[in-house]
């Protein structure tokens, strides 16, 4: 169940249909991949000047379209080739799906624990009406008719 | 002179710490003698920082670089305005600067107080003073910024070209007034748990402070977006780097407190939750504040390494564990009785836009600290970049988007079907008929597609809300529509004024909408006289101009501009080099209009063969994401301007001397 809540989970984010076999595009490669020369952009998004980082690895990926490598095995070629770290987001597998689950469930959490919340209360009998004013009440609401009675004098 | 800088920091940290004493011991004392000289150690506090800041300025305008953080952040080149903005541009200065805007709020705020509040100021004053005496701390012990060097230096190393920039002169100070000022509802919610005050009296009195903080995390946040847009050259404004994260944050939970609190000045409700957001929002300013200077999590914005972290997460400690206290503490003086009627009622809609607000900042802080966590679990450095943040996100935008319209029209209490028809027809069909519109006009379904449609709703619920107004004000006291309209506004600003925020919210939702999912991009090495097409856009690389000063050289591509054979003007995106330090930056040429911005970028220039690599991109919408930036200003400032009546308030309305007394 929760494998199967986690593929469905990971096919919404992906967001690609299942079993897609159209090449990739050189934007979404560069875009899955970070630029290793500091400027913590995508490499599609890193302009340095003559990047040494960015440049040949856009050289790279175009050359590997160019070949029909899908956008898996192009991105794996560079993860085994700088880390992990080269990819953009966390990869779909072990620990990293924490990082991926992690927000839905607080939200849906959260929903859930404010939609019993607003369940208990809506079925709990309204609160008794107020108590019966105090003697400090009556001074602060006597207070209140004279200063407002003032204000409207002002006005 | 330096050493008048270096002793006024220091006398400011000992009246400082002054006045926790005489505040804490005259609030439990109830002492009114020593709680006034708190305050009034407060106002010194004030003075002392900014005489040491001035200094600063001082040494940054005379080019004094027997200094170390004046020789490390200015040369004499350095333009006269830029040098002011080093103070906030390094380290030490950026503390300084955070010191003075801290002491000058506590300023106001006991000037405000005076005869206010006076149960809850003696902790008021003890709080904030207990933050500036953090940061006066670091700057006396830690990161001195008036330290002399060894050997005085003959010129500067100068500021970081990129921060060379207008935007540097009001971005990081909106920043910091949005993060400082946010500490003054939180010394209130402080004050308010300690002395027991739970009620809203503390609210109402920081209602102001807290959309003044909104206001400003706001701006700084869109300044900085322009700032990237404009400076980094990448054809975006918003890369999820860490320390734009860090100031996002508190900016979405300081959003979902303006939103909550409305449900505990109405309903006496959420006293809990609402001392909570205040408290998050506070701690999350300290956060961002740990995550830029700590070097802990690798960023574009970072300062230098500097072994400030440890004391950061020391300050956080104590503020979450303070806070935590006494909430905990007051927790069942906090509950109230006050329930939601219905699952249809204005409060359940107001709960959900904080969960989704909340779980935003969440999903952001998440994503932001996962590497850390995924380095100590796995022992493997991994990137969380914008493609994470997009897609966590996003669902997110589009939930929050809904319930900004739903919210505000949905009835109070419990909505009857009757209500739901007449608040709910008329926006709904709007936004049903747009997302069939805009499928047929071509708009492919997803998060763009649904943006635009629930943008169409939330602005017709906004119009309807304006229209009823103002058509019973025309039927009832017989105005003309434009008198009507201003009344309308006039008379009730907190809620119109709300709800021009809105229609600025959905302005910047349409325009990253528009700008992600339908830019055009294009990069193509030309020749003199070469051309390439972008989008609707033909561009035709003219010559290469350069210029040169004694600060920088400038190599500039002229780029003339047509479109179906119609010349629109010539662009020229640049090449700068400065000379100290030597280093490149990219100034991009914009041609804005509202339906799209021309971007263009040198990516890399040829001397020999002439060949220059221009990087074209048409960002669709882009220039409403400014706009609503300006609405979101001009909504903020109507619902803050002082109505007569609060003008007019009693004075035991606002917790006096007499209420106070009684």
């Amino acid at each position: 169940m929760t494998r199967l809540a986690a593929g469905l989970l990971g096919a919404a984010l992906l967001a690609v249909p299942v079993g897609a076999v159209a090449p990739p595009t050189q934007f979404e490669v560069e875009e899955s991949l970070t630029c290793q020369c500091g400027c913590g952009l995508t490499v599609h998004a890193c302009n340095h000047l003559q990047c040494g980082s960015g440049d040949p690895i856009k050289k790279e990926i175009a050359e590997r379209i160019a070949r029909g490598e899908d956008k898996a095995t192009i991105l794996a070629a560079f993860r085994d080739r700088y880390g992990e770290k080269i990819l953009s987001s966390p990869t779909f597998q072990g620990f990293n799906w924490v990082a991926w689950i992690t927000p839905f469930a607080a939200v849906l959490a959260g929903g859930v624990g404010i939609s019993l919340v607003i369940r208990r209360w809506t079925r709990t009998p309204p609160a008794p009406p107020p108590a019966a004013p105090s003697p400090a009440d009556d001074e602060r609401r006597r207070r209140l008719a004279r200063e407002l009675a003032a204000l409207d004098r002002e006005a | 002179m330096p050493e008048i800088g270096r002793l006024a920091t220091c006398l400011a940290l000992l009246f400082a710490v002054y006045a926790i004493g005489a505040s804490i011991g005259g609030g439990l004392r109830r002492r009114t003698e020593l709680v006034r000289s708190g305050e009034h150690a407060a106002y010194v506090v004030f003075g002392f920082v900014l005489v040491a800041a001035a200094i600063l300025v001082r040494a940054l305008l005379q080019h004094d670089f027997s200094l170390e953080y004046v020789a490390a952040y200015s040369s004499s080149t350095l333009p006269t305005h830029y040098a002011f903005a080093a103070l906030w541009g390094g380290q030490k200065g950026s503390l300084l600067f955070w010191a003075l805007l801290l002491s000058g709020f506590s300023a106001i705020v006991h000037l405000q107080n005076r005869q206010k509040n006076r149960d809850l100021m003696p902790w008021v004053t003890a709080t904030l003073m207990t933050i500036a005496a953090f940061f006066l701390c670091l700057c006396v012990f830690v990161t001195d910024p008036f330290e002399r060097m060894p050997v005085p230096a003959t010129e500067g190393r100068d500021l970081n070209p990129l921060l060379q920039n207008y935007w540097m002169m009001i971005h990081p100070p909106s920043l910091y007034l949005g993060y400082v000022s946010a500490s003054v509802p939180f010394a209130f919610a402080i004050a308010a748990l300690v002395a027991g005050r739970l009620g809203d009296q503390w609210i109402r009195t920081t209602r102001r402070w807290a959309l003044f903080s909104w206001a400003f995390l706001s701006l700084g946040n869109l300044l900085g977006a322009r700032w990237a847009y404009e400076v980094l050259g990448w054809g975006g404004y918003w890369a999820w780097d860490p320390v734009e994260n860090a100031a996002f944050m508190p900016w979405l939970v300081s959003t979902a407190y303006l939103h909550s609190v409305m449900i505990q000045e109405k309903k006496d409700m959420l006293r809990v939750w609402n001392m909570v957001l205040v408290l998050l929002t506070f701690s999350l300013t300290v956060f961002g504040t740990f995550l830029t200077r700590s070097g802990v999590i690798s960023s574009v914005h970072s300062f230098t390494q500097s072994g400030l972290g440890p004391f950061f997460i020391a300050f956080l400690l104590l503020v979450l564990t303070v806070g935590g206290a006494l909430l905990v503490y007051r927790l069942p003086a906090l509950r109230t009785q006050a329930t939601v009627e219905s699952f249809l009622s204005r409060e359940s809609a107001f709960l959900f836009n904080n969960l989704v607000l909340v779980g935003i900042a969440f999903a952001t802080f998440w994503g932001t600290v996962f590497p850390v966590l995924s380095e100590w679990v796995r022992g493997v450095k991994i990137t969380v970049g914008p493609p994470f943040f997009n897609r966590v996100n996003a669902p997110l935008g589009i939930a929050l988007l809904f319930l900004a319209g739903v919210g505000p029209i949905i009835a109070w209490r419990r909505a009857s079907p009757k209500n739901l028809r007449r608040a709910f027809v008329a926006p709904v069909t709007t936004g049903l008929v747009a997302a069939v519109v805009l499928r047929v006009a071509g708009v492919p379904l997803g998060y763009a597609h649904a943006t635009f449609a629930l943008a169409c709703f939330v602005l017709a619920t906004v119009v309807q809300e304006f229209w009823r107004g103002m058509r019973a004000r025309q039927a009832m006291l017989g105005e003309g529509p434009a008198r009507a309209l201003g009344r309308l506004v006039g008379k009730n600003r907190r809620r119109y004024g709300g709800y021009i925020v809105h229609v600025g919210i959905v302005a910047i939702f349409v325009g990253i909408a528009a700008s992600s999912a339908f830019r055009v991009e294009a990069t193509q090495a030309l020749r003199p006289g070469e051309s390439m097409d972008v989008g609707k856009f033909t561009l035709r690389y003219d010559r290469i101009a350069t210029e040169e000063d004694a600060h920088l050289s400038r190599v500039r591509a002229l780029v003339s501009v047509s479109t179906n054979g119609t010349p629109l003007g010539t662009l020229g995106p640049e090449k700068r080099f400065y000379k100290k330090p030597q280093q490149p930056t990219t100034e991009v040429a914009i041609r804005p209009t509202l339906s799209e911005d021309l971007y263009l970028v040198l990516g890399s220039y040829d001397p020999p063969s002439g060949v220059a690599t221009i990087q074209a991109y048409v960002n669709p919408l882009v220039a409403w994401l400014w706009i609503g930036g300006l609405l979101m200003g001009i909504g903020t400032l109507i619902t803050m301007w002082p109505s007569p009546l609060e003008r007019r308030a009693p004075a035991y309305a606002l917790g006096g001397i007499e209420a106070a007394a009684e």
